[in-house]
């Protein structure tokens, strides 16, 4: 893939249709080469680009979902209560703490 | 990690519709809390249960403090007759082995379900006549 993207761009670039020469360019007769801003933007500049580009589909999709949750790594998160008292704060603070309680605890 | 929200829309609305769930179909007032449980986190527990107020007795809470990977699910003591320490004790291994695999929300709610399908059942041996 990156031999066919230089082919082509050098062809684009020494503005030569390959049909208006009549003879074949087997190399035996030396023409002008590529200047050194071509040969960089071919060989370094289309592989960066490249690079750039499926580095950025790779990471876009997790970058749009924010952070992931994993055990081990902190939690980050502002606290939510689910079905909990409408003034949180208030409630804890005047609540008396559950004594006669069942349930089970846990840690993973 | 920068500061944010605990869950996505969807994952959000995973988590309700379990709690509607259970209120609808076992009459089970689940209240779900996610974040920092200070201290014994039993006893942080035991206060967050405590101050969902009147309907504390019917109500169980489920605690998850995913930064010091704790849950702890209190049941009221009323709806305790009914839904034992065995039945949320299964209902707790379910949810952590969702979250030990980083799936919160889906652990939450499945643990929810988990719960209102024993309060179901636990409800079900003393009416049913078969």
């Amino acid at each position: 893939m990156g031999w066919t993207a230089a082919a082509t761009v050098l062809l684009l670039l020494s503005g030569t249709p390959a049909s208006a020469s009549a003879r074949l360019d087997d190399g035996e007769v030396s023409t002008k080469g590529l200047t050194v801003l071509q040969t960089l933007l071919i060989y370094a500049g289309i592989p960066a680009a490249l690079f750039l580009v499926i580095t950025l589909l790779v990471l876009a999709p997790g970058m749009a979902r924010g952070p992931r949750y994993r055990p081990g790594l902190g939690w980050w998160a502002a606290p939510v209560w689910f079905n909990g008292p409408a003034d949180a704060d208030t409630a804890v603070h005047s609540g008396v703490p559950t004594i006669e309680a069942g349930g089970s605890s846990a840690r993973w | 990690m920068p500061a944010g929200e605990a869950f996505s829309e969807r994952q959000n609305s995973d988590i309700v519709r379990a709690i509607r769930l259970a209120k609808r179909q076992s009459e089970l007032p689940v209240s779900v809390y996610v974040g920092t449980l200070e201290g014994d986190t039993r006893a942080a527990a035991l206060r967050l249960h405590g101050a969902l107020g009147a309907d504390a007795p019917r109500s169980v809470l489920v605690a998850v403090d995913p930064g010091s990977r704790r849950l702890e699910i209190v049941t009221g003591a009323e709806v305790r007759r009914r839904l034992d320490d065995r039945s949320t004790g299964l209902a707790a291994m379910a949810m952590t082995s969702a979250f030990q695999a980083g799936d919160l929300s889906g652990g939450i709610a499945s643990g929810v379900l988990a719960l209102a399908e024993h309060a179901q059942t636990q409800r079900s041996l003393h009416t049913d006549t078969r």
